[in-house]
C-alpha cells in the first residue's frame, strides 16, 4: 500500500472473488490486491471461544478447524469454499440466518488493518466484551475494501448446537410459502432460519444437492439447540405454517449443512442474461413489498426470502433504470432499500445500484477522504460513488 | 451564554447556580469536573440550538444522562456547558411485529424493559444501574449488562440513530433493517462516549421474551472453585443468558441490607440464569447443576419464580449501592480478559488489593471473563486515592498482560485514557482520532475523553497514571 499511494495507483484489494458483481465497477482500477496467500490461524484458545485469523482464510477451512472442538461462527455465505473470512466482512452483510445470527460485524471483536498509506493499525481484541477506544472493526465490516485492506480478523464463536434440523415443506405458490413464512417466524421467534424459495429457486438449490421433496415452491424451516427445544421451536413453526394454509407434504432432512449451503449459494446464481436485485425491509411489509414487486415485475423467476429478516433476492430477465426508479419510489414508503446485485454494465450505469445514500451519507464521504484522501481503494465502486 | 441559553430553552431549562451546579459534579468515578452551566434540551431543536450557542461562545459541550456512568465520561473536563438528556424520555413507538422501539435518549433503561416486556418482548441490554441510566448513555458507553452473555451488547440492539453532529447538524443514521448498503455510522457511534455527538433518538432492537426462566445460585468455600466452575461452564458449550459472581467483601455489604440469603461466610456465590424454552431451561438447567456440582459447592440453589429470581439478582445488582456499608468510596475497575485467564487474573488481583491495604470487592460478569474489581477506601484519609489509582492502574496492567483490555462495557473516558496507549499504538490512536474528526470538528465537544494528552485536561491529575505507565513502560501488548 505504501507503494502503491506513493505511485497514486488504485488498488481493489481481493479474497475469494465471489463477489466482484458488487457494486459498480472501480472508476479505476491499477492494482489487484490478493489477499487469498494469508490463511493462517494466529491464535486460538477453544475455551475462550474466540479466535484470531488471517483474512484470506476461506469460511469453510475456518468452520472445520472449530467443528473440531464443537464450535463454530455464525455466519452464512454463499461459496463458503472459497469466500474469505476478510472478503466476507468487507461486503459486511448477514445471510439468510440474519434475524438470529446477525451479521459479521456482530462476531467480530478485533480486526488488522493496513491503511490506505500503508500504515498498519488495529481496533478491538481478542475479549468478547471491549469498549476500549472506537470500534474501528465496525467501520471496516461493510466497507468494501474502500477504507483499507483487512488482514487479520478476531471472531468470537458459539459452540455447535446439539441438535439442528431443517423442515422443508411443498407449496402451491412462492406468495403462500413466504405468508406462511411470516406466520411461522411470529409463532415461532426462536427459530434460526426460515427461507421461502419459488419454484426455479427451490429446482436450483435441489439440483445443487439441497434436499428438498419438489422443484414446487418451499418453505424451509430450521431449529436448532438441544433436541427437545429444537423439536418444540419446529412444532410451533409448523403447526403455524399449516394453519396459513400451507398444505404440501414436508421433508426433514438429513442433510443440513448441504442443504443450507446449496439455498445460501442461490444467493449468487443468477441466470445468464438476468438482473438479480435485493431488497432489504422491516420483515412485517415483507408480503406487501412482494406484491409490489410481483405487479411491477410479472417476469420475475427466482425468488428467495427471509421470511423472518425481511430480506428478499429475485431474478427478472430484464428491467430499465426508469423500473427501478419508480420501484423504489414504491418501496420507500415500506423502509424497503432495492439494490442490484448483479445486472449488465449499461443498466448499472444507467441507475445507482445501490439506491439512494441516505441521510448518513455526508458523513460516510468524510469518513472515506479521512481513510483515503487519495481515494485510491476501490475508487467509486460504493454507495453514492464513495 | 447563559443568557442566549434561557432564551433558546427558557429559564426553567437552565441550571447555573452554584449550589445546584454541584449535583452535576461527578458521576460513579473518583475524577470530578466543574460544568459553568447545565441546559435541559426537551427535544432535537433545542439539542441543535444549544450546541449552536456554545459554539458560538467557544464554550466546550459534554452531553449526559443518568449520571451513573463509571469512566468519568459525563464530567465536563473543561467546564463549559452539560447538556443534560434527561428530560427527552419518552418511548415514542413499540413496533411489535418488526421487534423494534423508537426511543428519546432520556428513557430510562428499566423503563423500556417494562413498556418491552408488556408487549411479550425484551430489550436484551441490563446494566446494573438499569433502574437509573439512560439509554442515550447506554449507546455512549456501550453498555452491557449480565445478560449480554447470551445476547451481546449495546451495539448488537440498535439499529438507527438520529445524531446531532459537534457541529450542530442533525442526521439519521442506520436503517430499519441490518446491514443494509453503507459504512456502519451506527457501529462508530456506539460506544463513542459521547465523543462525535448527541444522540436525540434511537431505533433499538428488542428480543422475543423467553418463555421459561431458571436462576441458580451456587455457594463455594474458594474463589477458585467459583472460577473454576465458570471455566467450565464457558467450556461446556452452554451459553447461560447470565453467569455472575460475587465475593465474600460484596456479599458481606449486600446481605445486611438486602437480605438475598447470600451465606456471609461463603468465598464466593455464582448466579447462573438459563432461559429459552421450557425444555431447554429443564436440560440446560440440569446440565449446568451438574457442572457446578462438580467443583464442591457448599450448595446449588434454583429459582424459577420471578420474585425468587428478582430476589437473587437484587444482591448482584444492588451490590455496588451496598458497599457504601463497609467504606464511603469505591473505585470500580472494568477490565476484561480472555476467560481461561479469568482463575489467574482474580488471584493477581487480591494479590494487588493486599499489597495496597485495600479492601477489594468483586462482583462481575464472570462469563464474559470481565472483571469487576471494586476497591473500597476513604478519601478523606490522606494518600488513599492515589494508592487506588495505583493500585488500579495494576490491575488493568493485569488484564493487558493476560490478552486482555482496560474496559469492557464502562469506557474509557477521563478515567483509563491514559492507560489506553497499552493497548493501543499511535496509528491505531490515530485513526481512532480521525474517525473522530471525519464527524466534524470536535475540539470543544466532549474534551479530555478515550484518549490521552489534551490541553487543559487537568494534567496534574494524571500525574499518577503517568508513573504507573512509566513503571511498566509502554505499548507492552501492540
Amino acid at each position: 500500500m505504501e507503494v502503491a499511494s506513493s505511485a497514486g495507483h488504485s488498488v481493489t484489494p481481493l479474497g475469494g472473488r465471489t463477489m466482484l458483481d458488487l457494486g459498480m465497477p472501480p472508476t479505476r482500477y491499477d492494482i489487484a490486491l490478493d489477499l487469498s496467500g494469508l490463511t493462517q490461524i494466529v491464535d486460538y484458545e477453544p475455551n475462550d471461544f474466540t479466535i484470531t485469523v488471517e483474512a484470506g482464510m476461506t469460511l469453510a477451512d475456518l468452520q472445520r478447524h472449530l467443528a473440531m472442538n464443537g464450535q463454530f461462527l455464525p455466519l452464512d455465505h454463499p461459496q463458503f469454499e472459497r469466500a474469505t473470512l476478510g472478503g466476507l466482512c468487507a461486503v459486511g452483510r448477514g445471510g439468510l440466518r440474519r434475524n438470529s445470527f446477525g451479521g459479521p460485524r456482530d462476531w467480530l471483536i478485533g480486526m488488522r488493518m493496513v491503511k490506505a498509506d500503508g500504515t498498519a493499525i488495529k481496533g478491538g481484541g481478542r475479549v468478547v466484551k471491549n469498549v476500549s477506544g472506537y470500534d474501528l472493526p465496525k467501520l471496516f465490516a461493510g466497507s468494501l475494501g474502500t477504507l483499507g485492506i483487512i488482514v487479520e480478523l478476531t471472531f468470537k464463536l458459539r459452540p455447535v448446537p446439539a441438535s439442528d434440523q431443517i423442515v422443508a415443506i411443498a407449496a402451491n405458490s412462492f406468495d403462500l410459502a413466504l405468508a406462511a413464512g411470516r406466520a411461522a417466524s411470529q409463532a415461532a421467534p426462536f427459530l434460526n432460519g426460515c427461507v421461502a424459495l419459488s419454484g426455479e429457486a427451490a429446482a436450483n438449490a435441489r439440483s445443487h444437492g439441497a434436499e428438498i421433496l419438489s422443484d414446487q415452491p418451499a418453505l424451509l424451516l430450521r431449529a436448532n439447540g438441544l433436541e427437545s427445544s429444537a423439536n418444540e421451536v419446529l412444532a410451533q413453526a409448523l403447526r403455524a405454517a399449516r394453519q396459513s394454509g400451507l398444505d404440501g407434504p414436508e421433508l426433514r432432512t438429513a442433510a443440513i449443512v448441504e442443504t443450507w449451503q446449496a439455498v445460501t449459494d442461490l444467493e449468487l446464481q443468477t441466470p445468464e442474461n438476468h438482473v438479480r436485485l435485493r431488497l432489504g425491509l422491516p420483515p412485517a411489509n415483507l408480503i406487501q413489498a412482494q406484491g409490489v414487486l410481483n405487479r411491477r415485475l410479472p417476469d420475475a423467476t427466482t425468488w428467495i426470502a427471509a421470511a423472518d429478516s425481511g430480506l428478499l433476492f429475485l431474478d427478472v430477465p430484464g428491467v430499465d433504470a426508469e423500473t427501478v426508479k419508480s420501484l423504489r419510489n414504491e418501496l420507500g414508503p415500506l423502509q424497503g432499500r432495492l439494490t442490484i446485485e448483479s445486472a449488465p454494465i449499461e443498466l448499472k450505469q444507467a441507475c445507482n445500484v445501490w439506491g439512494p445514500g441516505g441521510s448518513g451519507v455526508r458523513l460516510m464521504h468524510s469518513i472515506k477522504e479521512t481513510f483515503d484522501p487519495q481515494a485510491i481503494l476501490n475508487p467509486g465502486r460504493y454507495v453514492d460513488g464513495i | 451564554m447563559v443568557r442566549d441559553l434561557i432564551d433558546a430553552v427558557g429559564d426553567q431549562a437552565v441550571v447555573w447556580h452554584d449550589e445546584d451546579l454541584l449535583v452535576y459534579e461527578y458521576d460513579g468515578t473518583i475524577d470530578r469536573g466543574n460544568p459553568d452551566v447545565i441546559v435541559l434540551p426537551a427535544n432535537t431543536d433545542d439539542v441543535i440550538n444549544l450546541i449552536k450557542i456554545a459554539n458560538k461562545y467557544e464554550a466546550p459541550v459534554t452531553p449526559r444522562g443518568a449520571g451513573t456512568g463509571l469512566s468519568g465520561g459525563a464530567l465536563a473536563a473543561k467546564g463549559g456547558v452539560i447538556i443534560g438528556m434527561n428530560r427527552m424520555r419518552r418511548i415514542l413507538n413499540v413496533d411489535v411485529e418488526n421487534k423494534t422501539a423508537i426511543v428519546q435518549p432520556g428513557v430510562v433503561n428499566l423503563d423500556l424493559g417494562a413498556e418491552a416486556e408488556r408487549h411479550g418482548l425484551a430489550y436484551a441490554p441490563d446494566p446494573s444501574s438499569q433502574r437509573a441510566c439512560t439509554i442515550g448513555g447506554n449507546i455512549a458507553e456501550n453498555a452491557g449488562g449480565p445478560h449480554t452473555l447470551a445476547w451481546g451488547t449495546t451495539t448488537n440492539h440498535v439499529l438507527a440513530l438520529e445524531l446531532v453532529t459537534a457541529d450542530g447538524e442533525v442526521q439519521w443514521i442506520g436503517h430499519d433493517t441490518r446491514d443494509e448498503p453503507g459504512y456502519d455510522l451506527v457501529g462508530c457511534v456506539v460506544g463513542s462516549e459521547g465523543t462525535v455527538g448527541i444522540v436525540t433518538q434511537a431505533l433499538v432492537r428488542l428480543v422475543p421474551k423467553p418463555t421459561a426462566v431458571r436462576t441458580m445460585l451456587a455457594v463455594y468455600d474458594s474463589v477458585r472453585q467459583a472460577s473454576n466452575a465458570v471455566s467450565a461452564v464457558v467450556a461446556s458449550g452452554i451459553v447461560p443468558a447470565a453467569l455472575e459472581m460475587i465475593d465474600k467483601m460484596t456479599i458481606a455489604a449486600v446481605e445486611p441490607v438486602l437480605n438475598t440469603g447470600f451465606p456471609l461466610d461463603a468465598e464466593a456465590v455464582l448466579l447462573v440464569e438459563v432461559d429459552g424454552p421450557q425444555s431447554q431451561v429443564d436440560a440446560e438447567g440440569a446440565r449446568v447443576e451438574g457442572i457446578l456440582n462438580r467443583f464442591e459447592p457448599r450448595e446449588v440453589r434454583s429459582a424459577t419464580d420471578p420474585e425468587e429470581r428478582e430476589h437473587l439478582w437484587a444482591g448482584r445488582k444492588g451490590a455496588i449501592g451496598a458497599l457504601g456499608q463497609i467504606m464511603p468510596n469505591y473505585y470500580l475497575l472494568d477490565g476484561v480478559v480472555p476467560r481461561t485467564k479469568l482463575p489467574d487474573v482474580l488471584d493477581a488481583v487480591y494479590e494487588i488489593a493486599e499489597r495496597y491495604r485495600l479492601p477489594v470487592a468483586n462482583m462481575f460478569h464472570a462469563g464474559d471473563g470481565n472483571l469487576h474489581p471494586c476497591l473500597l477506601f476513604d478519601e478523606r484519609e490522606p494518600g488513599a486515592t492515589e494508592r487506588v489509582l495505583d493500585a488500579g492502574g495494576e490491575i488493568m496492567r493485569v488484564c493487558v498482560d493476560a490478552g486482555g483490555a482496560i474496559t469492557g462495557e464502562h469506557g474509557v473516558g477521563l478515567e483509563k485514557r491514559d492507560y489506553l496507549p497499552w493497548i493501543f499504538t499511535d496509528a491505531d490512536m490515530d485513526a481512532m482520532k480521525s474517525l473522530r474528526a471525519a464527524f466534524g470538528p470536535t475540539d470543544n465537544f466532549n474534551p479530555c475523553k478515550i484518549f490521552p494528552k489534551g490541553h487543559g485536561c487537568g494534567e496534574a491529575g494524571h500525574q499518577h497514571a503517568q508513573q504507573q505507565i512509566a513503571k511498566f513502560g509502554p505499548k507492552a501488548f501492540v
